[in-house]
């Protein structure tokens, strides 16, 4: 195993047979894919057999922390994990950051985490270094994220690290979300319920062997050298102070500055972009929860709340449950659409479905939960419902990819409506619609094309590659062009190279990092020789590998094209031009991504000639 | 014992367990912040910031903080 960075063991863990085993990590594999992300991929495609379903015992969990977790070096607190999730039926990828879990995960001795099986009764698993067990969780079924975090804090203390689910992920409801400490998700697309069909309540880690790095004179001069930099940006404090509102300030500062308790940060990172907060008057006076990010806090409202306290209460109930928040409030407004449009007669209604009404809101969480009444059907999300309600019903429902709802787009929480690589990558990405991934100079801002190539260097995009992602940068305003497709095929290697290291991708942070110098601090504290471009390959292996072990699971062309309502005139605008988006355009995006990837241009399947070049040898 | 007293403001501190894995790099040569002389709890909307009876005030979590938690005291400026 290298000298630095890795622990050096995957911990296997059969919840069926309640054992435990660990593996010495293959080196081999570890250089291969860099860790983090890209291993948990090659892992998890490893173990997944093609069909399998995802709320089946059959159906493995891969955890995995990047090499760079546990150090010092900013937001390295990544979790991945990949699993076959079971809202968009595909093998998709979850990453959180978290107070201590990852760093602790390293601290105990594991790179990796494979859980398989299905225990006869609900568990949990407790990692304290060398020591592994499956303990009985009956006590905690039953319990929301937070009680649940809370009563395993008290047994263990802090800072342990808890993974757990809410009442959601123990009915399987597929947009069911798992918390990492409490305040960052895993996993849009139903993490929570794969981990409650195992009967898998929560999983506590904590550890004492500390995390080594190979080359500790350069990495201290590396490392020093960036922590400088970003102590010197000028807009630090800013975004110390505001976190995600500074890029979406959809909060005003002062109604922000009302509500804030204190900012908190994962493992290492110097933004801390989350928050705790507390409503110091109304109805609510006292209430205290913490956040991902404030503006989380705000997605009631952009629903139809009129009051933000409510939406506060509101979503800290969604949390507290585990449920998607984004999906549920899609779920919700298509149950109201199905009632307006006579799918639905008012009759079968246990309560009237009011999107701005607290009440409505909470009481329809508990039944979605709880699966109750009709709550029962709208657990199954938009393809339960579809199915019930026949295709008809499409017409009323909001703009679906994969079955999910995207958290941006016409109809969806964000009012953004120029379309770039984070939007396209929503159809792209086998998971389907996530929160916002990769660095790229499209996400949320239209910034001049003059200001693209400073941002695609920074990205890792080799210089050759920068004319056909933008022709015509040089003639006239008229002439210039932005080829998203081409440029997201880098947002996803750059995504790749982070989530594989282990580093925070929010723009926040990844502001500061650049692709030569992830290169740099992977050799620095792997001592695994490794320059940009075997950066950039490694990272495509891992993201092809994906791909493939989608593909081998039957993955749809057709499921990756644009929903019809976000064509048109009431859709999204093209980046440059501001014009409506065409069908032709967005298939033309979509066929030059998977050139860009070297994949078939018409199917999106790797070329045998591109898998050979990647050296994935396990898919030829 | 170390030239400062050091003065944790946890109302500032975010957690970040930035001071932790500097403290432990520093006496250890490894990020292991159960071996810091540090210690920060995040209790929800509380923290609480403590030094081991090992800790000798040396101050390299102060030069590692990024929220204005942590501050160097010269001890003369104590007298």
């Amino acid at each position: 195993m290298s000298s630095g960075g890795f622990a050096g063991t995957v911990l296997h863990i059969d919840l069926t047979r309640r054992e435990a085993r660990k593996e010495p990590l293959d080196p081999s594999l570890a250089e291969k894919f860099i860790g983090g992300l890209g291993l948990t991929v090659k892992l998890a495609y490893d173990k997944i057999k093609p069909g399998t379903e995802p709320l089946s015992p059959e159906n493995p969990i891969v955890l995995g922390a990047g090499p760079l977790v546990g150090t010092n070096l900013p937001s390295t607190s990544r979790v991945y994990a990949v699993s076959k999730l079971p809202t968009s039926n595909t093998i998709g990828w979850c990453g959180a950051g978290g107070f201590t879990f990852g760093c602790l995960i390293k601290n105990a001795g594991y790179d990796h985490v494979v859980i398989e099986g299905k225990a006869d009764r609900p568990v949990y698993l407790r990692v304290m270094d060398d020591e592994v067990s499956i303990c009985d969780a009956a006590s905690l079924w039953g319990l929301g994220v937070e009680e649940t975090s809370e009563v395993l804090w008290k047994e263990f203390g802090r800072p342990t690290g808890v993974l757990c689910i809410g009442q959601a992920g123990e009915h399987l409801v597929p947009f069911s979300l798992a918390f990492i400490d409490r305040i960052s998700t895993l996993g849009r697309g139903g993490f929570g319920a794969v981990m409650g069909s195992k009967n898998l309540k929560a999983m506590v880690v904590n550890g004492s062997g500390g995390v080594r790095v190979a080359d500790r004179k350069r990495y201290k001069t590396l490392a020093q050298s960036f922590l400088e930099n970003i102590r010197n940006y000028p807009y630090l404090k800013e975004w110390q102070e505001l976190g995600v509102l500074k890029s979406l300030p959809m909060i005003s500062r002062d109604t922000y500055r009302r509500i804030k308790k204190r900012r908190a940060a994962c493992v290492s990172c110097p933004i801390g972009c989350k928050d705790v907060v507390q409503i110091p008057n109304g109805k609510f006076k006292g209430f205290v929860t913490c956040t991902s990010s404030a503006f989380n806090l705000y997605t009631g409202v952009l629903y139809g709340f009129k009051d933000f306290d409510e939406s506060i209460k509101c979503i800290a109930t969604l949390d507290e449950y585990g449920l998607d928040m984004f999906e549920f409030f899609g779920v919700m407004g298509f149950a109201k659409a199905l009632v307006d449009h006579g799918f639905v007669s008012p009759d079968r209604l246990e309560t009237e479905i009011a999107l701005d009404s607290l009440h409505s809101m909470e009481t329809w969480a508990r039944m979605i939960t709880y699966r109750e009444g009709l709550g029962r059907l709208l657990a199954d999300g938009f393809t339960g419902m579809v199915k019930e309600f026949g295709d008809e019903s499409r017409k009323v429902a909001p703009a679906l990819v994969k079955g999910m709802h995207p958290y941006t787009g016409p109809g969806s929480a964000i009012p953004w409506d120029l379309f770039g690589t984070m939007e396209l990558g929503q159809v792209l990405d086998p998971r389907g619609p996530h929160v916002g991934s990769g660095g790229s100079p499209t996400y949320f801002d239209k910034r001049p094309l003059e200001a693209f190539p400073r941002h695609l260097i920074r990205m890792g995009v080799p210089e050759e590659a920068i004319a056909p992602i933008l022709p015509g940068l040089t003639a006239s305003a008229q002439e210039q062009d932005l080829r998203v497709g081409r440029l997201l095929k880098y947002s996803h290697r750059w995504f790749s190279i982070l989530g594989s290291l282990g580093i925070c991708a929010r723009a926040a942070i990844n502001r500061f990092y650049n692709a030569a110098l992830c290169a740099e601090f992977y050799e620095a504290v792997t001592g695994i020789e490794t320059d940009l471009p075997e950066l950039g390959k490694r990272a495509d292996r891992g993201w092809t590998l994906l791909r493939m072990a989608n593909i081998r699971e039957g993955l749809d062309r057709k499921a990756e094209t644009l929903p019809e309502k976000w064509l048109g005139a009431s859709g999204f605008k093209n980046y440059v031009t501001g014009e409506p988006l065409s069908v032709e355009e967005s298939e033309q995006m979509i066929r030059d991504y998977f050139d860009e990837q070297g994949w078939d241009m018409n199917t999106g399947i790797p070329t045998r000639q591109r898998l050979e070049e990647l050296d994935l040898t396990e898919c030829l | 014992m170390g030239k400062y007293l050091i003065q944790a403001h946890e109302a500032n501190c975010t957690g970040c367990l930035r001071c932790e894995l500097a403290c432990s790099d520093f006496y250890t040569k490894a990020f292991n912040p159960s071996q810091s002389r540090i210690q920060v709890l995040m209790c929800g909307a509380d923290c609480f910031i403590s030094f081991t009876e090992a800790c000798n005030q040396c101050g390299v979590c102060v030069d590692h903080c990024f929220y204005d938690a942590l501050e160097k005291k010269e001890k003369e400026e104590e007298k």
